[in-house]
């Protein structure tokens, strides 16, 4: 089986006039098709930056400093050009933003821009056949009145409504890879817990592979297949869900652990304290459960 | 559509009540502040009994507040008074001066918007690069310096070393048009005198874009600085994240947003436009209201002076108005105001 | 301050306009020193050397009565500084406490407040100028008049949409619960957080202030010959371009570099307190 993504020993760091800061430090992660993995860690660990690699968007910033091999569907995002890198962005792999209200432009109705979506993949899709579409994509993720929510401006939705459309969006040129960047934290918890649910089937249905990127080790437990542990710039512990929570090896993933809250799900877990355990060599549990 | 029609009329009420203010503010100027307005329009060697006449057609013996409800009633039938420097009504000539400066303002105001704002686009799309910097100096260095020294620079280089344009007037003296709206762009279209035409429009083209450049610059930086914030915001990297290219994603996602926010100091800019026309005009001849305004200044003509001033707020209003309108219809959420409330 | 110093020194453009406005505050002031013919900002004449074009002897050229247009513009300098220093230092504090009063207050005060800053608002700048000057006599004193009473509601404005909003912050409900008086809140508290927007705004105005006042003098409402002032010195020359380019171009010139010193600096400024425009 062929990884969708396979990375390897990647780095980066950012160089500005004086100095320059390492944020990752050799970080190598692979997602199988159709697989959900998760990337926990705290804010800072460097788990934004790397979606935003696999993407292709921070090697196009001047004082990014990208290094090692990131293979989507076996060719490089490092070496490819920037033409070919957002060629595959909105097709081949898409992205769900923490802030759905705030992701949507403001100024275009969800028609507008689901429209411009699906122009990504079939640039001279019919008018009908995109309304088709559309409605289609949100009739799957539950929206009622599919008809009148294409017509509406984002800031006239809920967020949880809007959060839908967002799944639909991402999902709705068939990407290999999902990247969902804490999906929904914005929102409140029972309509967070909800998309979530949904967010799972959609994939699950879709075969869509997922890195999903989280703090929370709760939502994670519940939504992923896999695990990966990042602390500071690396991976310091990974597994599949069930054996990495039933014995959590790495002293930073047990703090972790430890700093969730009793009830799944309520806010921001405490940051674990830093303590010079945590910077204890890799564990892995291996791919299969 | 009805949230849109409200605002109208919110807007007509409100200017309503600011024009009033401008008509005593106006008054206040002209009969407060100078003393004997009578004897300054006749200057120092009248007689006494003209004085007296002058006073007496002008109201000026009667108590302000009288003065200025006659003015007042004047103005609704409007009536502003005679002008002592042309003897003819004030309203006749500002009906006469005042197509030729609304021509100018309007011509600069389009290019104001046609170049300012992709030039703000461009600056914000490759913000921190040069062609950021470029915009950013360029821009400066417009509003750096008042309509009249670019008219005087643009006039030297283009005028005399390069004699690509006329140096004053709104059209070459062979040309007999029709009078009809007083605007000569339109007149000649509606007699069919294509010659005519084509040097109306080589008249105006200088004196427009002297006109238009500070406010060409302002606009830019405007746009340039509205739009960096719009950059910031998740649904720009959304439409990064989702390939859009980055060009598209300038003059579309991140332009349409921020035009909301610049479209009102757009319209102010426009306002000073009207008073810059007063510099431009003195520079290029150009026979519009700002140079009747510096001749009846000049001969402390107060009525003319009064009536001028009132005509153009009420200009600047009626831009205003619709400039608010164009941001309600831009808007979605002024347009959709009612639905949201529901 | 010394922060802020460093942050607006890191930025060439705006070290460049801090280094213009010296430099134009230091030429203005010492102009009767430096100036190579000092006696020309008067009523002068020296018909041997009339309308000469720039050389050696006169750097810029002479005018039509044979005055060292340099010398002319350091002394026009003077008058220009002097005006929008004198402006801002009145217009300022009334448009400030404006804007204060009706930003705190709100109700019918503010609301009524607000209505006669729309008014004068509502004449393009430079028209509400030009029509004061059209009554009174064009001196010096009556410009800074006409230009003040043109710009304090602009301060109104930029104070009271700021004082709104600090209304609603934290630290001003935590100076009302603990019960301290209006004024108190008003000045000590808020006048506080307005202070980076409103010397952001004078270094902009500045600039602003010498164009207009320029442009007062170029259409013969301002400062009277003989007093130098770059504005009455282009009008003057405009007239016999383009052989004379000198007596135009020059002045001209000078409004522009010193206003250009003037608008960088503001929007270094700007930059360091992260004011909104």
């Amino acid at each position: 089986m062929s990884s969708v993504l396979n990375i390897n020993n990647l780095t980066l760091s950012f160089k500005t006039l004086m100095q320059r800061v390492d944020v990752l430090h050799g970080i190598d992660l692979r997602i199988e098709a159709g697989e959900k993995v998760a990337l926990v860690g705290e804010s800072g660990s460097g788990k934004s930056v790397t979606a935003r690699i696999i993407l292709g968007l921070l090697q196009e910033t001047r004082s990014a400093v990208v290094h090692g091999s990131v293979l989507f569907d076996g060719k490089d995002i490092n070496t490819l050009t920037r033409k070919e890198r957002a060629a595959l962005r909105g097709t081949a792999m898409s992205m769900i933003f923490q802030d759905p209200s705030s992701s949507l432009n403001p100024v275009f109705t969800i028609g507008h821009q689901f429209t411009e979506v699906l122009k990504r993949r079939e640039a001279k899709i019919s008018q009908a056949d995109c309304k088709k579409r559309c409605l289609k994509a949100l009739i799957e993720v539950a929206i009622p009145e599919p008809a009148r929510v294409l017509s509406s401006y984002p800031f006239q939705l809920s967020g949880g409504m809007n959060q839908r459309v967002m799944i639909a969006m991402a999902l709705a040129n068939q990407p290999s890879l999902l990247l969902a960047d804490e999906p929904g934290t914005a929102l409140d918890v029972s309509v967070q817990a909800q998309t979530l649910k949904l967010m799972h089937k959609m994939v699950t249905n879709h075969n869509t592979a997922v890195l999903f990127i989280s703090h929370n080790l709760g939502v994670v437990r519940e939504f992923a297949d896999r695990v990966y542990v990042i602390y500071r710039g690396n991976i310091v512990e990974d597994g599949p869900t069930a054996a990495l929570f039933a014995n959590p090896t790495h002293p930073y993933t047990r703090a972790l652990m430890a700093a969730v809250p009793r009830i799944t799900g309520t806010g921001l877990p405490q940051v674990p304290e830093f303590s010079d355990e945590f910077l204890a060599p890799r564990v892995s549990h291996g791919v299969n459960p | 559509m009805a949230s849109v029609i409200g605002l109208l009329f919110r807007r007509l009420l409100i200017s309503f009540i600011v024009l009033i203010g401008v008509s005593m503010l106006i008054f206040a100027i002209a009969r407060v502040i100078p003393g004997d307005p009578a004897r300054i329009a006749l200057g120092p060697n009248a007689k006494a009994e003209q004085i007296e006449q002058l006073r007496a057609e002008m109201h000026l013996d009667e108590s302000l507040p009288v003065q200025y409800a006659q003015f007042l009633s004047d103005l609704s039938r409007g009536d502003l008074g005679t002008s002592l420097y042309t003897n003819r009504p004030v309203t006749t000539d500002i009906v006469q001066f005042l197509p030729a400066t609304l021509e100018l303002v309007f011509l600069a105001g389009l290019i104001m918007v046609l170049v300012g704002l992709p030039l703000g686009i461009l600056a914000a799309r490759y913000q921190g690069r040069w062609p950021d910097h470029l915009v950013r100096i360029l821009a400066l260095l417009t509003v750096s310096a008042p309509g009249f020294v670019w008219a005087v620079i643009l006039m030297l280089l283009f005028a005399f070393y390069l004699p690509l344009f006329p140096i004053a007037g709104r059209i070459a003296d062979i040309h007999e048009v029709q009078r009809i709206t007083g605007f000569l762009i339109i007149d000649t279209l509606l007699a069919g005198n294509v010659a005519a035409f084509g040097s109306a429009i080589h008249h105006i083209i200088l004196p427009a874009v002297a006109l238009s450049l500070s406010g060409i610059g302002q606009a830019a930086r405007l746009t340039r600085a509205n739009m960096v914030e719009t950059y910031k915001k998740p649904y720009i990297e959304m439409a990064h994240a989702y390939g859009f290219f980055p060009n598209r994603i300038a003059r579309s996602y991140a332009f349409k947003p921020s035009l909301i926010p610049s479209l009102t100091i757009i319209g102010l800019d426009f306002a000073a436009m009207l008073g810059n026309a007063f510099l431009v005009e003195a520079v290029f001849a150009w026979p519009g209201l700002s140079r009747y305004g510096v001749a009846v200044i000049l001969r402390k003509d107060l009525n003319a002076i009064m009536g001028t001033v009132l005509i153009i707020a009420l200009t600047f209003l009626i831009v205003n108005i619709i400039v608010d309108l164009l941001i309600a219809f831009l808007n979605p959420r002024i347009r959709y105001s009612t639905r949201e409330a529901s | 301050m010394i922060r802020a110093l460093r942050i607006l020194a890191s930025n060439p453009l705006s070290l460049f306009g801090l280094l213009l406005v010296v430099l134009i505050v230091l030429v203005a002031i010492l102009a009767p020193w430096i100036a190579p013919f000092p006696t020309h900002n008067g009523a002068v004449v020296d018909f041997a050397f009339a309308n000469k074009a720039p050389g050696a002897r006169n750097w810029m050229g002479t005018d039509l009565v044979g005055r060292d247009i340099f010398s002319r513009i350091l002394y026009a300098y003077q008058i220009s500084l002097t005006l929008g220093i004198v402006v801002l230092a009145i217009a300022t504090p009334i448009g400030t406490v404006v804007g204060l009063i009706a930003g705190y207050s709100g109700g019918w005060l503010g609301t009524v407040l607000m209505r006669i800053v729309d008014v004068f608002l509502s004449i393009p700048p430079l028209v509400l100028a030009i029509a004061m000057m059209g009554v009174l006599e064009p001196t010096l004193t009556n410009a800074m008049l006409a230009v003040t009473v043109m710009w304090w509601p602009w301060y109104a404005r930029l104070v009271y949409s700021v004082a709104r909003s600090e209304r609603e912050e934290g630290y001003v409900l935590a100076a009302e619960v603990i019960g301290a008086n209006t004024a108190h809140i008003t000045f000590r508290e808020i006048l506080p957080n307005c202070l980076p927007a409103i010397i952001t705004k004078m270094t902009l105005d500045m600039g602003f202030v010498i164009i207009i006042a320029s442009s007062l003098s170029f259409l013969g409402l301002g400062v009277q010959p003989p007093t130098p002032d770059l504005g009455s010195m282009v009008a003057e020359g405009a007239r016999y371009l383009p052989d004379s380019w000198w007596l135009t171009v020059f002045p001209g010139l000078a409004i522009l570099v010193a206003v250009f010193g003037f608008n960088l600096l503001g929007d270094g400024l700007r930059d360091v307190f992260g004011v909104d425009e």
